[in-house]
């Protein structure tokens, strides 16, 4: 089971890229490239936990797409080069639940995705890495059917990569992100965390060190 | 101090002393001929009584009298023929005297002579004339007769005369001065106006104008006014539109920009963060490389646009009309053909002077909105006639409110901004640009829903340079 995400947005190669990274991340992805496709993908197949809308489009532009969006209860992001705060006030007091501004990093993008989802409830409640199931709902990790016992910060950090499957993340980020922006520990603690987790997943293979940048778990 | 304190007080001041001499002067005048008729008539009568007296001394001999008899007759005589206001010496000794006044010691040396001499003395706040002359009687013994006259009232109506003069001149004064202020209040008024509409003016109401109600000097300093200010008015609001364009334009800029740069960041950190197919990777390297040549594109044409092109880089050439159509045909061919537009050429002009490779483009840049604003089946006309090249679709059109905008680089009239068909937005911008190379221009006339022609009007002596190159 994966959250679908609808992507609108008119430049071929921007479109391509959101949707190669949140494909690869493990979303299931449907590009239409202007507003009255987006408009007739949702009615025909609301079904979508997202959507990421760009504000300038042909046709219907994104905020005449919000009301919409709202009717069908899509949470929605907005994702535009227009950077000025009138544009981002308006965006957000529309309804939307994030406003990201082009140029993005790819990274911030998916971190936001997820954090949308969690918090309007919509992220789906197991991920399955290899042989290994995690609950979310839960809080339990399966191998093999049975529970694996985890410290809270390894269950976050594992729950950080697995839900960016094949995304590297730097050392600091990891931090950052699992353990929290005051947190000032060394990046070695995070080391020690994965060392923690690939001995107890046996995720040697699975959870690999990229030179130079970081960690990223593969399927 | 303001002008017009400065204007009364002067015209005060010239009003107070024009008015105070000339006065004066008349008062002075009328003193000395008054005295002058005084003295002069005295002098008369004088002439005439001494003539008179001077007989009757001379026909009697005096000798013959005792002293007191001589005195007595003497007195009679001058009671007879002068007056009160004479008295009489005879040798040096007052022997008669009618008037009220005494003879000061040291006196009775004066008037030697049969001339008469006179002068006025002050006394006591009186004027009193005195006059003598010697008798020719012939005896020999020295008379003298002396006329003494208070002229008091003379100078006594003199300062009454001063006095009123003083209240007249003193309240002509007031009422000039008090005039002249409210004459200068109200010449200047508009003066006012203008200060308060300047002022106002300056603290940003560019459309203050003053009001004109009179043609004199005044009026006309604010005909000029109105007019500067309409001037300023108008050149504030150019200068505004100006830097509102200029704003846009870089407002359009940056989003231009941005728009490769996301896809360029975007694409080079999922290659260092993502794991993702060998397939997907090449496809992210086209994709920047691809981004790479829009942003060249885009700088090079924003280069050609702010006027960085080199002008000798210009090579015009007489080239044949018809064949620069072909090319550009052969050009958009396949373009249109997936469009699904029919292109119809028509050439009825011969040669021009042009650089073919931006004449192409320029084009080729018409055609493409020509394209975009067609729908299938539709067909679009390429005409040349002359000094003339006609760009002609049954497209969308542009609403009129908007043909004047869409010269200005980055505007589209679709305001989604679409890439579809990798226009920048800088078509026309730069179609204008080209054109003015050339030293020609850009005529478009379109309606909404009806489609669009464009024509590139060349010089019309360009006809004659086809003429030399035959």
């Amino acid at each position: 089971m994966k959250n679908r995400i609808l992507v609108v947005e008119d430049d071929t190669a921007i479109s391509e890229l959101i949707c190669m990274n949140l494909t690869v991340a493990g979303y299931e992805v449907k590009a239409v490239f202007d507003g009255d496709e987006a408009e007739k993908a949702v009615r025909t197949q609301g079904d979508f936990d997202l959507a990421l809308l760009d504000i300038m489009l042909p046709g219907k532009d994104g905020f005449e797409l919000m009301e919409l969006m709202q009717k069908k209860k899509i949470p929605v992001i907005y994702l535009t080069a227009k950077g000025d705060v009138g544009s981002k006030i308006r965006g957000l007091r529309s309804g939307a639940e994030d406003y990201i501004v082009k140029p993005f990093e790819v990274l911030e993008l998916l971190v936001r995705v997820e954090k949308v989802l969690e918090r309007t409830g919509r992220q789906i409640s197991r991920i399955n890495v290899a042989d290994v199931e995690i609950n979310l709902t839960e809080h339990v990790v399966l191998k093999n059917g049975e529970e694996i016992s985890l410290k809270p910060l390894e269950y976050d950090l594992l729950v950080l990569l697995a839900k960016n499957k094949n995304v590297a993340f730097s050392r600091e980020q990891l931090l950052s992100d699992v353990w929290g922006s005051d947190y000032l520990g060394e990046t070695r603690t995070v080391d020690v965390h994965i060392g923690q987790l690939r001995k107890k997943l046996g995720f040697s293979e699975v959870i690999k060190t990229i030179p130079k940048i970081g960690y990223r778990l593969e399927d | 101090m303001k002008l017009w304190v400065k204007i009364s007080l002067l015209m005060g001041v010239i009003l107070f002393l024009a008015m105070g001499i000339f006065g004066g002067g008349i008062i002075y005048q009328t003193l000395e001929y008054n005295r002058n008729q005084m003295v002069e008539s005295s002098q008369e009568q004088m002439k005439v009584n001494a003539a008179v007296l001077a007989k009757e001394i001379g026909d009697r001999s005096m000798e013959q009298f005792g002293d007191t008899t001589q005195r007595s007759y003497l007195t009679y005589l001058v009671q007879k023929y002068g007056g009160r206001d004479y008295m009489l010496l005879k040798d040096g000794e007052v022997v008669a005297n009618q008037t009220s006044y005494r003879l000061l010691p040291g006196q009775e040396g004066r008037w030697q002579t049969t001339e008469i001499e006179y002068e006025i003395q002050k006394t006591g706040g009186r004027y009193i004339l005195v006059m003598g002359q010697r008798l020719g009687t012939g005896s020999r013994d020295h008379y003298k007769l002396v006329l003494v006259k208070e002229i008091t009232s003379l100078y006594e109506e003199l300062f009454k005369q001063v006095g009123i003069f003083l209240i007249l001149y003193l309240v002509v004064i007031f009422f000039a001065v008090d005039i002249t202020f409210w004459l200068v209040r109200m010449v200047l008024k508009p003066m006012r106006e203008l200060e308060e509409t300047a002022m106002a003016i300056s603290e940003g109401d560019l459309s203050r104008r003053i009001r004109i109600r009179r043609n004199d000097e005044v009026g006309k300093v604010s005909v000029a006014f109105n007019q500067m200010a309409d001037r300023v008015e108008y050149q504030m609001a150019q200068l505004e539109d100006v830097s509102e364009r200029r704003l846009q334009l870089l407002g359009s800029l940056t989003h231009e920009l941005k728009t490769p740069m996301t896809s360029i960041i975007g694409y080079s950190d999922t290659l260092l963060h993502v794991k993702i197919s060998k397939e997907q990777e090449k496809k992210a390297l086209e994709h920047i490389n691809s981004e790479c040549r829009r942003l060249e594109r885009l700088s090079g044409k924003l280069m050609f646009l702010i006027g960085l092109y080199d002008e000798n880089r210009v090579l015009k050439e007489v080239y044949p009309v018809e064949k620069l159509l072909k090319g550009v045909e052969a050009m958009e061919r396949y373009h249109m053909a997936q469009a699904g537009i029919t292109l119809e050429i028509s050439c009825k002009a011969d040669t021009l002077l042009m650089d073919v490779d931006l004449m192409e483009s320029l084009l080729i840049n018409l055609l493409d909105n020509a394209i975009k604003a067609s729908g299938k089946g539709d067909r679009i006309l390429l005409l040349a006639e002359k000094n003339r090249i006609c760009v002609k679709d049954y497209g969308k059109g542009i609403p009129k409110s908007e043909i004047s905008k869409v010269t200005e680089a980055f505007y589209m009239v679709d305001k989604s901004r679409s890439r579809k068909n990798g226009s920048l937005g800088m078509g026309l911008a730069l179609c204008q640009k080209i054109a003015a190379l050339h030293d020609a221009y850009l005529e478009i006339t379109s309606e909404l829903g009806k489609g669009t022609e464009i024509t590139v009007v060349f010089p019309p002596q360009q006809e004659g340079q086809k003429e030399e190159s035959l």
